[in-house]
């Protein structure tokens, strides 16, 4: 995977329900190398052919959407006040430079200064109710100019390379994932393959559904971020997992209990062929799975993610190995499933 | 000059209380286009104006530091610890872009805490449970970071609506720039008294850099410019004063009452936009400092309102640090006339 496609894919503004510029860049880097359509819920589902066909279908499925913010109000003093787009921690919200708008408006979530806060508001930190935005509009009417009730916001924050290979930037989750599937669509693969480009599933795994039953796949891989907790405050299995250790491939979470035969299989390719494997200390988070292996009768499902810091923050945290690992685990992966 | 430009550029450069190199550097360099007698002694940048010896010698400050952190330890995996250098909010700090300066500045990143690890999302951390991510091994780290580096948040100055400005350390390199610009409206007047300008050190954790450079000075009238809170959601009006309603003029015990009524007086007179701070005992600027140099000196505090104080995004009006170089350059031009 080349890491200048996923800045420019982490770059695109997309909250869930506002994926138009990561579809629209998404289908630019496809075009040609693939058969695709657009589902009604903004879905893309690309059927890539391979050297041969298949006996068994599969689909290869990461999402578009990243967590964000919507306007809800404006005040007024022109500041607006906004809901949190899937799960936010209003800590990492507050004193940030945010883009408002398709328009890209330039705002910052404000905090009342330090010294005026009481001791108790010293000790609490505001919840998003309490949070507002100013894009320096001197009251409510020159904001109304600039902004519409519904507009979405989006995390403003640089894409950096440092430290030893690490990564920092926002919607890593999941436009790694969308990242490599386009490497792979780009690549000559061994046998046909649908991939889908899903919306909404930081809001409640909604496009897979439908993407999944659109495709009626036998098996799928779900390519993700998941959180990563190898920081000083958190030991033992609270860990979860950790970054440099490589691909996560999870036996359970709160969305899917994985395919046990699937699971087994990935571990034993990933040790065959060097690529480092590690599976969660902990059974927590959710992916698409949770969608997609339940679709119709069932879909055999593993999900192939790469240990991510700081998850759904404007300051995602990956290794560059860990990337290379869950590429590298998927294309394996992927083949092994054709043949089963 | 452009006043922007040199707002922006000025609060892009690092200069954390203690480590103000960077800052001072190029508040030095800006301030060389108005006098060729400018230094940097113990940290304070310093410029001499008008006639040695003459009488009043003026001394207009504000101060070149901002706040931030500085490293305290590296653990086994290669965290930083922390410890803050001045006034900070610790509840915007988790997953803050930071940069950790040394001879090569390195990116890092403030943990988060996940959600497995703390429901409660009202907690704020204590310090020393703050650490920052900078991707190596303690051994690396060690290579390239010792202790008692200076971190600072990772933010760039951009531009809101109307005449608006965010960026980190506004606060109070506004205040440097609202000098130089007043300096370039006074600059083909002739000046018969004494004036320094000062850009000076650790403001942030105590006022530090004022006191000894005052004392080198000696002044007999001093102003302090620096940013004071501009209403914001939240706040109370009485505290507080309005972005883009002019300078904020301060009245306080500790300050000198007649001096604080020329500025007055002065920005009736030229139809300056202004306000009026009250402060009922010290003002937390360098003016606490400048008042009690040696035998003692009159002070006062010219403040730009500012929103969002010691976040990585303040928030400031153009037209407010424009006006406060109208009301210091309208000073200069009278008392030195």
């Amino acid at each position: 995977m080349t890491v200048e496609l996923l800045e420019k894919l982490c770059m695109l503004n997309g909250a869930s329900g506002d994926e138009n510029r990561v579809r629209d860049f998404i289908l630019s880097e496809i075009s040609g190398y693939c058969e695709y359509r657009v589902d009604p819920l903004g879905n893309i589902i690309a059927e890539k052919k391979g050297k041969s066909a298949s006996s068994k279908k599969v689909m290869i499925s990461a999402h578009m959407d990243e967590v964000g913010m919507i306007v809800t109000s404006v005040k007024s003093d022109g500041t607006l006040t906004v809901s949190p787009v899937g799960g936010i921690d209003p800590r990492v919200a507050i004193g940030r430079p945010v883009f408002v708008g398709d328009s890209d408006i330039y705002g910052v979530i404000g905090a009342k200064a330090v010294h005026n806060l009481s001791a108790d508001e010293k000790k609490t930190a505001p919840k998003f109710d309490a949070l507002y935005i100013d894009i320096g509009a001197e009251d409510k009417a020159a904001a109304e100019k600039l902004v519409s009730l519904g507009d979405f916001v989006h995390f403003l924050s640089e894409f950096i390379h440092f430290g030893d290979d690490f990564i920092k930037g926002k919607a890593i989750d999941d436009r790694f994932g969308c990242a490599v599937m386009i490497d792979l669509i780009k690549s000559e693969l061994p046998y046909d393959c649908t991939f889908t480009f899903v919306v909404q599933e930081e809001v409640g795994l909604r496009g897979s559904q439908t993407a999944a039953y659109r495709v009626a796949p036998d098996f799928a891989i779900v390519l993700e971020a998941t959180t990563a907790a190898d920081i000083p405050l958190a030991s033992g299995e609270k860990r979860c997992c950790e970054l440099g250790r490589g691909a996560v491939v999870s036996y359970m979470d709160r969305s899917t209990i994985y395919d046990k035969e699937l699971y087994g299989i990935s571990r034993d390719i990933a040790l065959k062929n060097g690529i480092k494997w590690q599976t969660k200390t902990m059974v927590a988070g959710g992916n698409d799975s949770g969608a997609i292996h339940i679709s119709r009768g069932g879909v055999r499902t593993i999900a192939i993610s790469a240990p991510c810091r700081y998850l759904h923050s404007p300051s995602c945290v990956v290794k560059l190995s860990d990337l290379e690992d869950c590429e590298k685990l998927a294309g394996l992966m992927f083949e092994k499933m054709c043949t089963m | 000059m452009d006043l922007e430009k040199s707002i922006m550029s000025l609060a892009d450069a690092r200069g954390v209380s203690g480590d103000e190199t960077n800052a001072a550097e190029l508040a030095l360099s800006m301030l060389k286009d108005y006098t060729d007698d400018c230094f940097i002694k113990n940290g304070n940048v310093i410029g001499h104006f008008g006639c040695k010896g003459a009488k009043p010698h003026i001394l207009i400050d504000a101060h070149i530091d901002q706040i931030g952190f500085t490293v305290t330890h590296i653990t086994d995996d290669g965290f930083l610890k922390i410890s803050g250098c001045g006034g900070i909010d610790r509840r915007l700090l988790l997953a803050q872009p930071v940069t950790v300066l040394d001879k090569k500045p390195l990116d890092g990143v403030i943990c988060a805490i996940p959600p497995h690890l703390e429901t409660d999302e009202s907690k704020v951390p204590e310090m020393e449970d703050i650490c920052v991510d900078v991707g190596l091994t303690k051994v690396s780290a060690e290579e390239f970071i010792s202790l008692g580096d200076k971190i600072v948040f990772a933010s760039h100055c951009a531009k809101l609506q109307g005449d608006r400005i965010t960026g980190a350390a506004l606060d109070d390199r506004c205040g440097v720039a609202s000098i130089l610009r007043a300096l370039e409206l006074v600059k083909n007047k002739p000046l018969h008294g004494e004036i320094t300008v000062m850009f000076s050190t650790q403001e942030e954790v105590g006022e530090r850099g004022a006191k000894i450079g005052a004392f080198d000075i000696e002044p007999d009238i001093a102003i302090a410019v620096d940013v004071s809170f501009a209403l914001t959601s939240g706040d109370s009006e009485v505290k507080c004063g309005a972005m883009g309603r002019g300078c904020m003029i301060g009245f306080s015990p500790v300050l000198d009452r007649e001096l604080s009524q020329t500025f007055k007086a002065m920005a009736e007179n030229r139809g300056l936009p202004y306000q009026i701070e009250v402060m009922s005992g010290t003002t937390g600027t360098n003016a606490d400092r400048f008042s009690v140099n040696k035998h003692g000196v009159k002070a006062v505090t010219l403040s730009i309102p500012l929103k969002y104080m010691h976040t990585p995004v303040e928030v400031i009006s153009l037209s407010d640090v424009e006006n406060t170089a109208q009301l210091i350059a309208a000073y200069i031009t009278e008392v030195s006339a």
